[in-house]
């Protein structure tokens, strides 16, 4: 379980979160929306230490972290095993081979042997459809198959948590739906994941709870049902804009 | 003329070999060690003592660009066994012409290259550190892993920009009375009255020696950048 407690975050004058209290299930599929600039990203990025928090308290399972005090390097680094990131921008290392990118992991971080690596991570292309691309470099990959080889390295450190940053922004409608097929995929095995997005119908299709963030502020925090059925004026409006039922 | 230049050019290639080649090669490898460490003490976000570390390595490169080479070798040769200093070197510090050149040949290029490094290290995108990182990576497995390997292909071109001028600029220790190619080449044409076929000679041999470095740069870049061309 992954709960944040008085979760506060500032870029010099800009207050990107504003005492953010929240729960992250586990084994189920959170999706964190809003718009943009509304402090989404910096939430989720938290979660991974890729941005420090100023205060707030971070529980993972029975360990308590407390912003204010700072993170050790070594509590850094066993959060970040627990969990995984995927980008926008996928972030393959460009100079390995699509299989060399998801074995490095679990080699470099993890000392598994190598063999055994290398025999999950076929199995992990092949779960994503890319069985045929293990040889190739990145470069030669399509928005679409750099994100599913982006999944596949995040599955690879076996995570707790594997956490989404607007995974299919960058992507095509054709693009995006290889990716979505995937993360359903995904997110029916019960995995925990946290996925921030602007895909309306996806998040209402995997979302176990949702989250609405504005101006660093929840303004929603509950089951996927309620959310869609919000008289919230402020979320119905953003839930209408969103789609294109209204036009 | 042609006897003049069969003559010669054996003496030059030996001293070529004995003398320019070795110190290119050594003063560039000690100088790449330099820069690697100054790039990434100058690079490090690390606070408090570090900082003193930082402003000497800032203090280093700013020296070492900002003055002549050929005012550097005079100083580490004919300066320094003047510098008498207590215990250490009560008698003055006093090296060899070999010396005191590859000391002076790796400080100096170090310093240019570890602006290379820093550069080629800054452009790889951030997105690298934090997947790294994401995957649970240290600082340095981040570095050596994923991020160094990225900038070697960046900083190729200049580095071997480096090299090449190294190359030539070893012409200069004949002046702390290393007998390297351009030293030979003097001593000749002192003795044959033949100036200019001499120093072009001298100038082709040079040119000989750059242009198989950067053959090898080509060869280089090739191999390094293998991940950003398509395949087939």
């Amino acid at each position: 379980m992954l709960k944040l407690e008085k979760l506060n975050k500032s870029f010099g004058e800009h207050h990107a979160l504003v005492d953010i209290t929240t729960t992250f299930p586990e084994h189920q599929t959170t999706v964190i929306l809003g718009p943009s600039g509304s402090g989404k990203s910096t939430l989720l990025r938290s979660l991974n230490l890729l941005e420090r928090p100023e205060s707030g308290r971070y529980f993972f399972d029975d360990d308590v972290f407390d912003f204010a005090k700072g993170i050790s390097v070594k509590d850094t680094l066993n959060i970040r095993k627990r969990t995984e990131m995927v980008f926008q921008g996928y972030n393959l290392f460009p100079h390995l081979t699509v299989l060399k990118n998801i074995m490095e992991g679990p080699i470099q971080v993890l000392r598994q042997p190598k063999t055994k690596v290398e025999k999950d991570a076929h199995a992990l292309l092949a779960k994503v459809g890319l069985a045929d691309k293990a040889d190739v470099y990145p470069n030669q990959l399509s928005g679409g198959q750099a994100q599913r080889v982006a999944i596949a390295r995040s599955l690879a450190m076996q995570p707790k948590y594997i956490l989404l940053d607007e995974p299919t922004s960058a992507l095509d409608p054709e693009l995006e739906l290889e990716v979505l097929k995937v993360l359903k995929q995904i997110s029916t095995e019960k995995r925990s994941m946290i996925i921030v997005t602007h895909n309306m119908a996806f998040a209402r299709e995997v979302a176990d709870k949702i989250i609405f963030i504005e101006d660093g502020h929840i303004l929603f925090d509950g089951s996927n049902e309620r959310f869609f059925k919000t008289d919230n004026k402020r979320i119905a409006d953003f839930i209408s804009a969103m789609t294109f039922a209204n036009i | 003329m042609w006897d003049i230049i069969v003559n010669a050019t054996p003496q030059l290639v030996v001293a070529g070999l004995k003398y320019t080649i070795p110190i290119s090669i050594v003063s560039f490898l000690l100088g790449l060690i330099l820069a690697l460490i100054t790039a990434l003490i100058r690079l490090s976000s690390k606070k408090g003592l570090f900082r003193i570390l930082k402003a000497i390595f800032r203090f280093y490169v700013w020296l070492f660009r900002s003055t002549p080479l050929l005012v550097q070798l005079f100083i580490v040769y004919f300066g320094l066994p003047y510098l008498k200093i207590a215990v250490i070197a009560p008698e003055g510090i006093k090296l060899t012409p070999l010396v005191a050149g590859i000391i002076t040949f790796s400080l100096n290029t170090g310093a240019y290259c570890s602006e290379t490094i820093r550069a080629s290290i800054l452009s790889i995108p951030k997105g690298q550190w934090e997947a790294a990182f994401s995957i649970g990576m240290t600082r340095s497995q981040a570095l050596s892993r994923i991020v160094l390997p990225q900038a070697v292909r960046v900083s190729l071109p200049p580095l071997a920009n480096s090299f090449i001028g190294l190359v030539k600029d070893t012409s200069l220790a004949a002046s702390i009375t290393i007998v390297e190619m351009f030293e030979v080449s003097q001593q000749i044409a002192a003795e044959n009255y033949q100036p200019l076929v001499m120093y072009c000679l001298v100038a082709a041999l040079y040119a000989i020696a750059c242009s198989l470095l950067s053959w090898l740069q080509g060869y280089l870049e090739k191999v390094t950048s293998r991940y950003v061309t398509n395949a087939d």
